[in-house]
């Protein structure tokens, strides 16, 4: 079946349905415009033909959350990531979707106790730390260093 | 609630544990001891290409430009032993992917020390960077070296972030980034390492957080290798 279909059909579905349904899939779109859960599904516009519920074509790469501490736990913790999606972005992103403030810091750390640079890719993280066909990231907020 | 505190034992045997993967790694980090005795701080120095145009986007060595910032130079770091006595004029780190702007660049020499602070009982990190000539650079200057994703807020809070002290040990004048708030940003992973019984090494965890503030690119293989074989005391001592 061409990809690109598949997807049409899903993106149909999703306006259809006006909303967006985190748990219909086993890992979530990470968009770089997505706020919350609850806002008007924008995602699925921009997700390249190529997506693959199977990432079989490793594209994208499952990304689980973790919440650290008192930082607040997301509603959806499991997402589907580019591999080429630097930590940066994806901390810009977890930013903006917990609200912080501009005072304050997240971390994200991989195996528990290493912050990866921010412009390192997730893929490379994923081929070193992947497991279980997931990438589990810890994150954590703090108040800025000042 | 205990706080996540190093004690100065522990704090020298994860630099030992840390020191053991630099050299592993060829990441140039060095003892520094104090007049023969335990005590001392570890070493580091780096060479930095940085773009003289104003707006300059850090890209370090091995990663590729981030597609969403707008990026007007590379920057391309090598790393220097800190015994090397400055032979390396003409940069020619042989790193794949350093790309310089056409609008021209400046090598800056970067130095790191860390050291462990008594009243903090943390460890902090002293730097300074000067041309090649030998010339130091400003605070204003060295804003180039920070992480384009940290650079707003650092200047907003800059005088309780990055200070200009004198060195503790060698009474020159540093670059320190304030170690008030280090207890609080290491406490969560630290209890998360508790309850998972991970074997973590506070130095390393730390470094790799602090790193992107300074320029200083702490390798992921620091944290892929295994550890080495290190003395049975944990590494970490609550208060």
């Amino acid at each position: 079946m061409n990809p690109k279909e598949v997807e049409t059909g899903r993106r149909i579905a999703s306006s259809r349905s006006g909303g967006w349904q985190p748990k219909v899939r086993p890992s979530t779109k990470m968009s770089d415009n997505a706020e919350s859960p609850n806002e008007p599904q924008k995602e699925e516009l921009h997700s390249p033909p190529e997506e693959s519920m199977a990432n079989e074509e490793k594209k994208k790469i499952d990304v689980l959350l973790k919440a650290v501490g008192d930082t607040p736990i997301m509603k959806t913790k499991k997402w589907a990531v580019d591999r080429s999606r630097t930590v940066q972005s994806l901390s810009q992103f977890i930013s903006r979707f917990l609200k912080l403030d501009a005072n304050e810091q997240l971390f994200i750390y991989v195996n528990q106790s290493f912050a990866p640079s921010p412009d390192q890719e997730v893929g490379v993280l994923f081929d070193c730390f992947g497991s279980d066909s997931k990438l589990v990231l810890h994150y954590c907020k703090s108040q800025a260093w000042g | 609630m205990s706080a996540c505190l190093l004690g100065e034992e522990s704090f020298r045997q994860c630099c030992w544990r840390f020191l053991k993967l630099s050299d592993r790694l060829r990441d140039g980090w060095s003892w520094e001891p104090l007049q023969g005795s335990e005590e001392g701080y570890m070493r580091k120095t780096a060479l930095r290409s940085v773009s003289v145009n104003s707006g300059p986007t850090w890209n370090p060595h091995g990663s590729r430009s981030d597609k969403e910032s707008p990026a007007s130079c590379h920057c391309a770091a090598a790393t220097e032993q800190a015994d090397v006595d400055g032979t390396h004029d003409d940069l020619d780190p042989g790193y794949d992917d350093g790309v310089v702007s056409g609008g021209g660049s400046r090598v800056l020499r970067l130095e790191y020390h860390i050291l462990y602070s008594c009243s903090y009982m943390a460890p902090v990190l002293y730097f300074r960077a000067s041309t090649l000539e030998g010339r130091s650079l400003s605070l204003d200057q060295v804003w180039s070296c920070v992480h384009p994703s940290f650079r707003s807020r650092l200047q907003r809070s800059p005088l309780t972030t990055i200070t200009q002290q004198e060195h503790p040990l060698l009474g020159q004048p540093f670059f320190m980034l304030h170690p008030c708030k280090t207890e609080e940003f290491m406490r969560p992973v630290l209890q998360l390492e508790r309850e998972q019984h991970g074997q973590m090494n506070y130095i390393l965890t730390w470094l790799s957080a602090v790193g992107p503030l300074v320029g200083l690119d702490v390798p992921l293989k620091y944290s892929t290798l295994q550890p080495p074989a290190s003395p049975p005391e944990a590494c970490l001592q609550p208060s």
